[in-house]
């Protein structure tokens, strides 16, 4: 590259492994996660609804690492696409966040044993003679009409099968995505067209994959709670919210990371910025989703569609309603519209927390309404506590996944085109 | 599939990125403003574009003839009636708003985004959203029956104490549409500024240094009007990137928020935005394509552009046919609704079958070709798939206007559609008035932003210590 008199580029240090602090942040998530665990499992044996909530609780947080996890797949996949300098400093952990599909699937395990096969968590499970079920006022006859015809569908066989589908084809992108990511580094040439190429290609037909076998994997489980109700966007909004989520989990990292070498030589004020402008879009790209779906049922306001928000609305659930669009929306983008909280690290550290926060607080509200006993009822049990420590104590284990992920592999990609660009010093272009 | 085989010493790639560059190594500051600047100045017009606009012209008095007749004889000349009360004029209106998303997304997104592609086609595709909007605005005015009481979709404090009906997401149109031309016309206008400039420094004609002179408000390329100038540009994206999305998002409303299978679906406000982002970049390429020919302009809207848009298409294709695809899951069967389930066997396979399926090949079918690179980078190829994608968008809108009115819950209020030639020589007038503002255009204004594209310039490039490389020429 050419240089000039009193240009002054940086240089990447020869060490790009993790720091020896990622360890102790490891051992942080892992106390958190057994001791909220053990929490969790002793307010199973002491609620009277304590293991069904329990569960219910799982689902959330296996719901949250999940969306991390292949959220995470997704953005690295999407930075192959768009190119860009952040895609660069992203791209590690990125790669280390897809690396815990495993534990992630370890997590799904109990939702489909518990859930489906010993149906203690979908009404579709719970109840597939329909017409007994509605004879003995177990299901009423909308649930009973939607069970019966969805049936193709809605039965453990086909649950487990597409289950299993798109986790072994998610495997095999995490797979293909980090093995070539180390091949490309090791390459003795840079070859920028060839890998710029193949990555394309990969990630190409995996974003339409993966928005395709997502979309499957939402309805299956999270919508099918409630069989009744459905929504066409309702897949695009579990994209847009795991990207959402992922992009707070990603800068967290950075900023966590830029203490030390070698993020401290890359991660420019220009790339945080642009980072959080992205957080910003993602922001209002969810809310824009959340209330076009809302504005349209309720203008609608058929009987078909309109008790699923007001499950979720009365009772006491206007609370939970009000704060998810505080936390979710209001929050974050009153904040991030400021360019100078962008630019500071530790106040973009709260706003992403907040995102983090307002992900699962979604979910929850996404999912415990769903259940004849909190549906336009939300009241307080010892049960519902599981909501605190379960989700707590199964994201604090897969964080400590993602840690250890992050100390197996260099930081930054020393092979491609943008590393010289990010060594730049800022404001090297007009 | 990629090989290792990279085209060496190739002057069109960048040695660094592997990527095409953006404009053809070669130029200075100088040559581009040269080159730009002798399209508007020069005295001699090509008989090819009296001949176009000729040709646009005719259009333009097909409208005016259709027009005019429709205000002697009223909108019963048009083929609307019960149950498909909202024919080619709802169609056509967001046929049009939708084109225009493409130069908005490319002067406010793409400029947020930092991507300097952008800047050789962002004028011209901002003068085609502004076109557009005129030939959509049109829409709903000579629909109204009465135009000359159009003002009355206005709120405003009249004695008769009439005001429209805030909940109607058509009221919401009239806001969102007009804000949107109104962005669009004063970002188009700010981003002409520094152009309007240079061409007032540059011609020889009196008339055109006054004209040009006035326009430009007194540019004189100071610091402090550069600073200005692009503060009011970021502040003008920042406030026009909602409105890519609620402008479409609001037009979906207006389908979505009845009670109609086929329009009430909630998937409709983001693959709207993308469909209407899909049609306007595919009408790019229709213009692009004979602009870069005819102006030998192929150094400057290069093969990267042509990819480039190309992918946008294919992405924003793949998320309408997500929609489309959605809905056929959702109302076909999952919905466990008989209605939601006869509208979308009555749209595929019922007697008006044929639009959805025309739709179906030219949206989702055939641009899966642009998956190709091969493809992509084919100029012709890519011009023919333009005229294709914007067949499919406009055949979209007909099959959610009239397949889904047609044949609604009452077997005895069915009915059929079929347009009449004043439907069809209304349509026909717009396009025509499209072609022929943007004639004018081409002509009298700078099409490529001369400012934005010397940006783009190696030469551009700030090196030791603030001070750009010597060879930056003038």
């Amino acid at each position: 590259m050419e240089q000039h008199s009193g240009y002054h580029e940086k240089t990447l240090p020869a060490d790009l492994s993790a720091p020896a602090f990622v360890n102790g942040w490891r051992s942080r998530a892992l106390i958190i996660g057994a001791v909220f665990s053990i929490i969790g499992v002793i307010l199973g044996f002491l609620a009277n609804d304590g293991w069904a909530h329990f569960l219910r609780a799982w689902l959330l947080g296996f719901m949250i690492s999940f969306g991390f996890c292949c959220g995470g797949m997704a953005l690295l996949m999407t930075q192959y696409l768009s190119g860009g300098k952040w895609g660069l400093l992203v791209r590690r952990p990125l790669e280390a966040m897809t690396r815990t599909l495993p534990l992630v699937f370890l997590y799904f395990l109990p939702v489909g044993i518990f859930g489906v096969s010993l149906k203690k968590l979908y009404l579709w499970a719970q109840y597939p003679d329909t017409e007994n079920a509605l004879k003995n006022h177990l299901i009423n006859a909308t649930q009973a009409h939607s069970i019966h015809f969805k049936k193709p569908l809605l039965n453990p066989v086909t649950f487990w099968e597409v289950s299993i589908f798109i986790f072994a084809s998610w495997a095999l992108y995490t797979f293909l995505l980090n093995r070539w990511s180390l091949q490309r580094d090791a390459d003795s040439q840079p070859n920028v067209f060839y890998w710029q190429k193949r990555f394309e290609n990969l990630s190409g037909f995996g974003v339409v994959f993966y928005s395709i076998t997502l979309t499957a994997a939402a309805i299956y489980w999270v919508m099918s709670l409630d069989p009744t109700w459905y929504s066409t966007v309702y897949g695009l909004q579990f994209l847009v919210g795991q990207a959402y989520g992922v992009l707070a989990l990603v800068i967290l990292t950075l900023i966590g990371l830029s203490s030390a070498q070698p993020i401290k030589t890359i991660f420019r004020v220009t790339e945080q910025h642009d980072l959080g402008k992205l957080c910003l879009a993602f922001t209002m790209l969810n809310i824009y989703l959340a209330f076009a779906a809302f504005l349209i049922i309720w203008s609608g306001n058929s009987p078909e569609e309109i008790p699923w928000y007001l499950d979720r609305i009365r009772g006491g659930w206007g609370v939970i309603a009000t704060l998810d669009f505080v936390f979710h929306w209001l929050l974050p983008f009153t904040l991030l519209l400021s360019r100078d909280l962008k630019r500071i690290k530790r106040k973009l550290v709260v706003v992403c927390c907040i995102m983090i926060f307002a992900r699962c607080w979604d979910m929850f509200w996404l999912i415990e309404p769903n259940f004849k006993d909190a549906a336009r009822n939300l009241h307080f049990s010892i049960g519902i506590l599981e909501y605190i420590f379960v989700p707590t104590g199964l994201i604090a284990f897969w964080m400590a996944n993602y840690f250890s992920q992050l100390k197996t592999r260099p930081l930054v990609a020393t092979n491609d085109p943008h590393v010289a660009e990010i060594l730049e010093p800022e404001h090297a272009h007009a | 599939m990629a090989t290792k085989n990279q085209p060496l010493n190739d002057p069109m790639l960048d040695p660094i990125t592997g990527e095409d560059r953006v404009i053809a190594p070669g130029h200075t500051f100088k040559s581009v403003t040269e080159k730009i600047s002798r399209i508007v100045l020069t005295s001699h017009t090509p008989i090819g574009w009296f001949g176009g606009l000729l040709l646009a012209g005719g259009g333009v008095s097909m409208l005016l003839v259709a027009v005019s007749w429709l205000f002697l004889k009223g909108v019963g000349i048009w083929a609307i009636t019960q149950p498909v009360a909202w024919g080619f004029a709802i169609i056509n209106f967001v046929w049009w708003i939708g084109i225009g998303h493409a130069g908005t997304l490319i002067s406010a997104i793409l400029l947020l985004f930092k991507q300097s592609w952008r800047n050789s086609i962002n004028r011209f595709a901002e003068a085609m959203t502004i076109f557009a909007v005129v030939c959509a605005g049109m829409f709903p005015l000579i629909h109204v029956g009465r135009p000359w009481l159009g003002y009355w979709l206005f709120p405003y404090p009249n004695s008769m104490n009439v005001w429209p009906q805030f909940r109607s997401p058509l009221l919401w149109d009239v806001f969102a549409v007009s804000t949107y031309a109104t962005i669009s016309v004063v970002f188009w206008y700010i981003g002409l500024i520094p152009d309007l400039g240079t061409l007032r420094d540059r011609s020889q004609s009196k008339i055109a240094q006054f004209a040009y002179g006035w326009l430009a408000l007194g540019w004189r390329g100071s610091v402090r009007h550069w600073v200005r100038y692009e503060t009011a540009s970021l502040l003008l994206a920042g406030l026009a990137t909602p409105l890519v999305l609620s402008v479409h998002t609001v037009i979906s409303f207006d389908f979505a928020v009845a009670l109609l299978p086929g329009w009430h679906t909630t998937i409709f406000p983001p693959y709207f935005v993308a469909g209407a982002v899909y049609s306007g970049f595919a009408m790019v390429i229709t213009l692009a394509v004979p602009i870069r020919k005819f102006y030998h302009l192929e150094d400057v809207i290069t093969i990267r552009h042509i990819e480039n848009m190309g992918k946008v298409m294919l992405t924003t294709g793949l998320i309408v046919a997500y929609g489309y695809a959605m809905e056929v899951f959702m109302s076909y069967w999952y919905s466990a609704s008989h209605w939601e389930y006869f509208m979308m066997w009555n749209r595929m396979f019922g007697p008006m079958g044929w639009s959805y399926w025309v739709l179906v090949t030219c949206n989702i079918a055939l641009p899966q070709l642009m998956w190709f690179r091969a493809f992509r980078r084919n100029v012709p190829l890519m011009f023919i798939m333009s005229f294709i994608i914007n067949t499919g968008m406009w055949f979209e809108r007909f099959v959610i206007v009239v397949t889904s009115l047609y044949r609604d819950y009452l077997p005895s209020s069915w009915g059929t559609y079929r347009a009449t030639r004043w439907d069809y020589a209304t349509f026909a007038g717009t396009l025509g008035l499209f072609t022929f503002l943007f004639f004018l255009f081409v002509r009298f204004l700078p099409m490529i932003p001369m400012s934005e594209l010397r940006i783009l310039l190696p030469q551009a490039k700030i090196h030791a210590e603030g001070e750009p490389l010597p060879e930056a020429g003038d």
